[in-house]
Formats: C-alpha cells, structure tokens, sequence
C-alpha cells in the first residue's frame, strides 16, 4: 500500500511548481528592465546570465528530486563539514580584501555562505531527527545551536549581517518544529524582547507583565519563575545603563549596524527612492520599460536586493500583490507538506526550506517598502545572481522531493 | 505518533496564521505606498526625472576704442565628478586623482567644498589640456560618475597687456556669496575679481537661462523636456573702452622692467587712452588654469605685481606739486615776473639750511623761470609767503585729495596735510616750519596718487575744465547690437582764475620748451609739449621720477602723468617717456588708424 503511492506527483506540486516559473519570469523581466539600456534590443547581459543559471538551478532541482532520502541524509555532514572549510577557505583567500565573502574555485566565483545555507539545514535536520534526540534535553539543544552558530559566527564576521541573520532566523522556527518544549523557546526569547523593550517604561513594564504572566502560565515552580523573573528585570535595568555609557559613536555605529539608524547618503536613500519608485507605480504600474525611477537608474541595486521595487514600479499594486500572494502559497504549501511528510528528516528539511525562503521573501520585501531595514539580502526566485538561486533551486529540491515522498517513512 | 502528527497540525495552522497575517501586512503597505500615496510618489519621481538645468549665459568681450578684442571667451574643458557615484569608490577617485596628478585627499576636499548636494556635478579641475582630457576618455569605463564638461573660459589676446585694468575673474566664493549682492550666482560660477571685470561684473556677466531636461540618476541628461519652455540665456553685454590698446602696449614696452605708472587721458573728454602699471603679471596666465605654484609667485613676490598702482598707490608728488603752490601764490597777488627770489643752492631757516637740487644756486629767478628750472630755494620762500593754509585751500580747489572716479575698483585717495593734520599728527604747534618747507614742493606727509596727476595736468591744460576719468566708452548689446554710449559731463574748478591758468600753462611750456628747462627730454619735434618734472625724495632708495604735461600746447589733447618709482631724476627718466607718449599718439600711422 505504501509502495503505491510512491513518487505520485499531486495537482498541488503541479501549482507550486508553476507559481515558481511565474515567480521566475518575473524575475527575468525585471532584470531585463533594470538591465535595458534605451535603444538597444537585444537582451542583455544580466538577463541571459540569469537565464543560465535557472537552466542550472533546475538541472539542480531535478538531481535532488530523484536522489534517494538516504543520500541525503547520509551525506548531510559531510557536506556540512565541506562548507564549513569553504567558508574558511574564503575567509584565508581573501586576498587582502576587507569583505571576505567570494570564493573562487575553477574560475567559478560563489558566495560559500548560500551553500552553508543548505549543508547547515541538512546537518540540523539530520541532527534533530536522530533517534536518540531529546529536545528536553539541555545538550541536545546546546548541539543544534553549535550546528547553526558555527557557519553564523563566521559569516557574521565576513562580514555579512544580513545572510548572517538567516541562520539566526532559521535555529528558533525549526527547533520548535522538532518539538522543542514552548518553556524553552519563551525562556530563549524573552530576554531578548526585554532587552528591546527596556528603553521605554510602558512597554518594558508591559513585557514583564507578559512575562510573569507566561511564566506562571507553564507552572515550572516558583524557584524558576523568581529565578527568570530576575534575569529579565537585571536585563532590563542593564541595557540602557550600559547603553547610556557608551560614546556617540559607538552607538551610532551599532544602530547603523542594526540598520536602525540609517546613514544619511547610503542605505537611506536606497529605501528612499525605492518607495518612491513602488508608490509611483500606482495600482496598474507604469508599464514594462516604462518605470523612470528604473530605467534612469534611480533605483540602486536594482536587479539584486531591490528588484521588487522594480516591479513595484513597473507592474503597480497589481504586480505586487500578485507577487505576495504567490510567495504567501509557496510557504503554505511548503509548510503543509512538511507537516505531512511522514519521515521525519524530510519534514524538518522542508520546514527548514521554507523558513529560509520565507525569511528571504519577507525581509526583501519589508526592506523595499521601508519597513524593514536594509541588510542585503536577495529575493527568491526573482534577484539577480547565480548563488542565490542555486540555492533556492536546491531548497525547492528538498521541499519537492519531500512532496513526491510523503508516505514514505523510511 | 498520532499525537505528534496532531500537534504539526496544530503548529502548521499557527504558521498559516503567523505568515497570512504577515503578507497581509505587507500587501497593506504595498496598498498605502501605491494607491493611498500613490500621487506624492508619483511626483517625487518627476522630481527626479526632471531637472531643472542652469543655462549659463556668455560674459560679455571686451574690446579697445579700436574694436581689437581684449577679453575673448573660448571653450574650455573641466572634469566633473558626481559625488554621491564616486563617495564609495576609492579606486575612482585614486584613478582621476592619478589622471589630474593630485592626491585623494586633495579630490576629496574640493569635492567636499564646492558640492551642491548629491547629485549636482562638481568641476575638480579646470582648463585640463588635451592629454588629460584624452586619458579620461579612454578610462571612461573605469570611471563611472567622472566627466568632461564644456565651459568657457576668458581668453586674453596679446593685443595688450593691460593686466590691472582689466582683471581677472575666479570662481566666486562662499564668503563672496554670503556678503556679495550677487544675483543668479551659484557656488561654482565665475565672477569678476579684479580690475573692469570686477567694476563691470553685473554687465559683462549675463542672466542665466534655464531649460528642464529629463536626467538619469547621475545627472546626466537624457533628454530635453518640450513641453515646459525653455528661458533663454541672457549674454553678458561688450564693453567698449576708451583705451587704446596699441598706445597701452607701447608704453608697457617703455615701462618694461621698471616699477610705476603711466596715465594718459583725452582732456577734452577723461577718456583713459592708457593705464599702465608696472610690475605687472602676464594676463595670459588666466586663460588658462592657473597653477598654484606660479601663483603662489605672483602673491608672495615682493615688487607686488598684482597692485595696481596707477589705481592704488599713493607717491609723495615732489617738485609737480609746485604747480600748486604757483596757483596759491597767483590767486594770493603773486606778479609771476616780478616777484624775485634769489637762489644761492640752499636756504637757511632758523639754524638749519635746505638745499636747492642744484648745489650752485639757480641766482635769481622770477615765477617762471623757477618752474622751468624747478628751483627748490624760490619755493620754499614762495611756500613761506603764501603759509600752508591757502596752500591747503589751493590744494583742495585743485582737487587734492579727491577720487577721480575713475571706473575701477579700489581708488585711493591719497593725504594733502593741512594745519589740523600736522597737529594731530605731530601735536599742537610742535611741528616746525621746516616741515612747510618740505610739503610745499611735494615732499613729506604729501601724497597723490598718479590718477590724480593726471586729472592735474589735465585742469591746467583746460584753464579749470575737467571730467570724470572713466575706461568705459558704450556697452553693447551683442544680440541686437544696441550701444548704450555714456556721457560725461564737465566740470570746471572753483576759484582759480584764467589768468593764474595761463601763466602756469606758460611756466610748463618752458619747463619742456625752455633753454634751462628741467623737461627738455620731452620736447617733440612739430607738437608742443608743456609738463612739470618730479624727483621725489623717499625713504626707499633713489627718488622717484614725475613727469605730468600735456600736448599740444595751445590746444590740448592729451595729459598725462608718469612715475618711475625710484627711477631718480624726473627730467632724465620720466621725461622721455612723455615724448614716446606724444610721438605715438599724434603719429599720422597712428591716428589713421580706422
């Protein structure tokens, strides 16, 4: 019975797969735009690079989908370990650079952070899904955190925050996925929502209502209520003590940093002429080649991180959300499967995919309509360059793969 | 494993929750930015896309009496960098600092003083030469956001020097702009520094125009729009002086290598013929970018070459103005032929003795001829008669110290002592009589500017008629061709008689024209030439040589003064001058000149 369903493929696959294409034409006809120059007509550079590498993201996509579960469960490691000395690699072979985030192996220059992005979910998911894990247990918890802090660490010191965050964005969510008790997760977070909410007396003392209220709620005893209870007021009171020490300057660095305070001539005008380029577009757009923020070069960066604002501009309100709810399915979908995928790597694989790629989309998205800060970090499907999606390719990999084998366990 | 597919279920929908609403915020903020915004935006990007762009007018030429053209405009090139496309580059900014062979220090901080915003070009370096301006070219890709702009530039012919006069013009700035009333001047243009363009900026400069073209992020025009109308430039207006470039030429080619000034003037209407000021600096170095370096030179040379002494300096007058004093003594009852003084080469007042020029004694003289022979002792006695008040009195009815208002920047004034003046200065009644002695022919605490001789030579020559010194003679507009002539009015001195005009102009006709006359290097053959020598006592050195006259005699042209500073005797020095003046100006080749 199992044996039957093997490798069916679902009407549903069928339309993650095309919301995909769509997302994909998209992203060409918007690097074709941000790319045309006026007067010529032939396509350009950006555009037929990107074309190749989605002809190669495919070839990628098709691999991981007829690989069996068990290579890549038994090779998670070591190809996490390969990361791991690329991304080193990288750091050494710098050459004097002062960003070390490109490597350069047979004349192909990659970014080792997008593949540490898959070998890391790789190495977690396995990790998580091994019989011998106990989520209850501090170890356990304190390995997965190493498995992701390690690749974190050392491109947060690329330096790249922005990529950096993802791996961040990613330890939480799968954790909880894979059962991690919800006392754990709230006493994870808490400090860090305190922290945050300490330089204003309402919000603070609204948090720690929350707080004791939450604490109490999970009945760990009152030793260990008191005990957080204490940690958050210490954090609390700390934070804008020390903050208070430091000089101008360093604050100023660490909210440019944050990208909460931006600096006046580089990240702010960015968004600044990217909300200008998606709120001129209006509900219809102003048409294909017809943006002017776009085609006269106002838009920075605006066939990798800010593409959006292109078809913002372009495509009006109509593209947009046409393009939101197309991401909004591919997460939905994503997130059904990995909750129906009977194996449970494959489930965490997914769920971690869908983290990734979600966490991309939202961000991007946020950071061109200035609601998040700028951190650099592409858009799936639609940005321009080819280690990015081959890493999306792979990551749609993982998620088919796991849709064409959902009933199987082993 | 029922109960933890249950709790995924239960998850799964927490995420659906968690992610829709998520969407649904972003899809609201879309919906805010693109239709509640949407018209703000929309006209925030026009404002981007179209640009209004500054039409810089043409300054306006400058040429001589003769139409020979002075001040020229020619293209030059400059490289403009745009500062928000190369604030990030280093390597762009090492390369054209490499290219303009300077530092990126120095880039960096021109940058930083002459930007308007963002997005406005900057020139950082202009007049470049072919070299550079090809090496731009072929690094074109390397150099995103670095330029080559056309600009014109002043273009000074050889035709004359007439450096001073004319001047020089630089980039206005933010001092001049802040305390200036310059209009439609931005950071970056070029305005009048010195000299007539200085004097005559708000005509030779024009009135911007403007146009509003489509531009692309770096400001670069892609088009120009047609449906908003463009406003012409409106060019700066030609000036058409009263010098003559030839005359001028000739007499900085006899001033070559000495230090002082030359005027000559039409006295029947204060026309400026020549301006001369010595030592001066080429004006070819401003057409093209001046180097720092030379410069530099220029400031820091101590003959002070950027002065304009015609203009600026003030010169004890020495023996010249004895003419005043023979004017105060006329009007005083003085007889010219019978009044006698006896000269023995020096005079003895109170216990101390003041020598005559000439150590023998010039005997005895009459008015007449102790102007023609310029003798120091008749003068010192006259001077004693007459007292330093009406020689004050007679100063100031000739005009001493007045401005000329001559149509140049900086005019000085000059210091004619009277009573008051040598009280405040020495202290009641401390000063002796032989401080009058010294100041009635011209030395001491006197001092006159050139200009103010001239306009001298120039009221006795007209027997007390006089004009305002202008260089200007029409402006011209260059689109129709309108001029615009100016008119001087004349003026005649107060309170000097004719008679008193005459003997003085008989005594000068002597002091060239006369067997003892001190001035006998300045006679022309077939025009009469009538002056007064100088030889100015100064703590510099060798005196300085004064020449003030005028031509023809009976009926005058021409005044003129001349100073050689430290040039020793007027008579040997500036003299001489005076006749190459004359001879050219009354030449047949000379006067046919249209």
């Amino acid at each position: 019975m199992l044996n039957e369903q093997r490798g069916k493929i679902f009407f549903g696959d069928v339309l993650f797969i095309a919301a995909i294409m769509v997302l994909l034409i998209f992203g060409l006809a918007a690097i074709f735009s941000a790319s045309h120059v006026a007067g010529a007509n032939s396509a350009n550079d950006n555009f037929s690079k990107q074309f190749y590498w989605i002809m190669i993201g495919i070839m990628l996509t098709t691999i991981i989908i007829v690989l069996p579960t068990r290579y890549l469960y038994f090779s998670a490691y070591w190809i996490y370990g390969i990361s791991i000395v690329l991304l080193l690699m990288a750091m050494i072979f710098s050459h004097g650079e002062s960003i070390r985030r490109w490597l350069i192996i047979g004349g192909v220059r990659f970014q080792p952070s997008e593949l540490a992005k898959v070998a890391t979910l790789l190495a977690l998911s396995k990790y998580l899904s091994e019989d011998a894990r106990d989520l209850r247990r501090l170890k356990d918890i304190a390995i997965a955190f190493l498995i992701v802090g390690l690749p974190f660490f050392l491109i947060f010191i690329e330096p790249d925050l922005g990529t950096s965050l993802v791996f961040l964005a990613l330890v939480l969510p799968i954790l909880y996925w894979a059962g991690l008790p919800s006392f754990y997760l709230f006493v994870i977070m808490t400090p860090f929502l305190v922290m945050a909410a300490s330089f204003n007396y309402y919000t603070f003392f609204v948090i720690m209502i929350v707080a004791i209220a939450l604490s109490l709620y999970f009945q760990r005893g009152l030793t260990v209520s008191a005990f957080l209870f204490a940690i958050n007021i210490f954090v609390g009171i700390m934070t804008p003590f020390l903050w208070n020490r430091l000089h101008g300057y360093q604050k100023h660095r660490i909210l440019t940093f944050l990208g909460i305070e931006a600096d006046p001539y580089g990240l702010s005008y960015q968004v600044i002429q990217s909300k200008v380029a998606i709120g001129s577009g209006g509900f219809w757009g102003k048409g294909f080649l017809n943006g002017t923020q776009t085609q006269l070069r106002f838009l920075p960066a605006q066939h990798t991180d800010f593409v959006f604002s292109v078809i913002g501009e372009e495509f009006g309100f109509l593209g947009s959300f046409f393009i939101l709810i197309l991401f909004l399915f591919l997460i939905l979908r994503g997130i059904y499967i990995s909750a129906i995928v009977k194996n449970r790597f494959l489930s965490l694989l997914v769920f971690g995919a869908v983290i990734i790629l979600a966490f991309h989309a939202v961000v991007n998205t946020g950071m061109t309509v200035g609601i998040f800060p700028v951190t650099g970090l592409p858009l799936p499907f639609l940005s321009y360059g080819g280690s990015f999606m081959a890493t999306c390719f792979l990551l749609v990999g993982f998620i088919l793969h796991a849709s064409f084998r959902r009933y199987q366990y082993f | 494993m029922n109960d933890h597919r249950q709790n995924l279920k239960q998850k799964q929908n927490q995420l659906f929750l968690f992610f829709i609403v998520a969407f649904a915020i972003l899809a609201s903020r879309f919906f805010y930015l693109q239709i509640y915004r949407q018209e703000q935006y929309l006209r925030a990007s026009e404002n981007n896309r179209i640009r209004e762009v500054i039409l810089k007018p043409n300054r306006g030429l400058i040429f001589d009496r003769n139409g020979r053209v002075l001040v020229d405009n020619h293209a030059a090139y400059d490289v403009f960098v745009v500062p928000f496309e190369v604030q990030k580059r280093d390597s762009v900014l090492r390369l054209t600092a490499k290219i303009l062979s300077k530092t990126v220090d120095d880039l960096k901080a021109r940058i930083k003083k002459k930007q308007i915003g963002l997005f406005n070009p900057v020139a950082v370096q202009s007049f470049v030469d072919f070299e550079t301006l090809s090496k731009i070219e072929e690094h074109k890709l390397e150099l995103p956001g670095v330029g080559i702009q056309v600009v014109p530039r002043r273009f000074y012919p050889d035709s004359a020097n007439a450096a001073h006069l004319l001047g020089y013009v630089g980039e206005v700035t933010r001092d001049e702009l802040k305390n200036g009333n310059y209009s439609n001047v931005r950071i970056g243009d070029f305005v009048g520094k010195r000299g007539l363009e200085k004097f005559y900026d708000q005509i030779l400069r024009g009135k911007p125009g403007r146009k509003y073209a489509e531009v692309d992020a770096l400001g670069r025009e892609v088009r120009t729009l047609t449906d908003r109308p463009e406003i012409p430039p409106v060019p700066g207006k030609n000036l058409h002086l009263s010098l003559d470039a030839r005359l001028q030429r000739m007499i900085e080619l006899k001033m070559e290598n000495k230090a002082g000034a030359v005027v000559v003037v039409n006295c029947k209407n204060g026309e400026i013929l020549a301006l001369v000021s010595k030592p001066d600096y080429p004006e070819r170095i401003f057409s093209e970018a001046i180097a720092p370096e030379q410069w530099q030179k220029i400031t820091s040379d101590p003959r002070k070459p950027l002065f304009h002494r015609a203009v600026q300096s003030l010169y004890p007058p020495g023996s010249t103005y004895k003419l005043v004093l023979a004017a105060a003594a006329l009007e005083n009852g003085v007889e010219p032929f019978s009044k006698k003084f006896n000269c023995m080469g020096a005079f003895q007042l109170g216990r101390k003795s003041y020598a005559c020029w000439k150590p023998e004694g010039h005997g005895n003289l009459n008015l007449y001829g102790a102007i023609e022979q310029s003798c120091n002792v008749y003068f010192y006695q006259l001077g004693l008669e007459t007292g330093i008040e009406k020689w004050a009195e007679y100063s100031k009815k000739l005009l001493f110290p007045q401005r000329t208002g001559i149509d140049l920047p900086d005019e000085s004034s000059g210091v004619i002592p009277d009573r008051d003046f040598l009280d405040k200065k020495y202290g009641k009644n401390r000063w002796s009589k032989g401080l009058i002695l010294n100041q009635v022919i011209g030395q001491g605490d006197v001092l006159v500017s050139p200009l103010q001789m001239a306009r001298l030579a120039m009221i006795i020559a007209n027997r007390g008629e006089f004009f305002p010194f202008h260089l200007l003679h029409y402006i011209e507009d260059p689109l129709t061709g309108e001029k615009k002539i100016l008119t001087h009015k004349s003026d005649h001195v107060v309170g000097i008689s004719d008679r008193t005009f005459e003997v003085l102009r008989q005594a000068m006709w002597r002091v060239v024209n006369g067997d003892n006359g001190t001035a006998k290097a300045a006679r022309v053959w077939g025009i009469e030439v009538a002056g007064k020598t100088g030889t100015a006592e100064n703590p510099h050195g060798e005196p300085h040589a004064w020449f003030i006259g005028f031509a023809p005699y009976e009926d005058p042209e021409i005044a003129m003064s001349i100073i050689v500073e430290n040039g020793g005797s007027g008579g040997r020095t500036a003299a001489p001058i005076a006749r190459e003046i004359v001879r050219t100006y009354f030449s047949s080749e000379f006067r046919n000149v249209e």
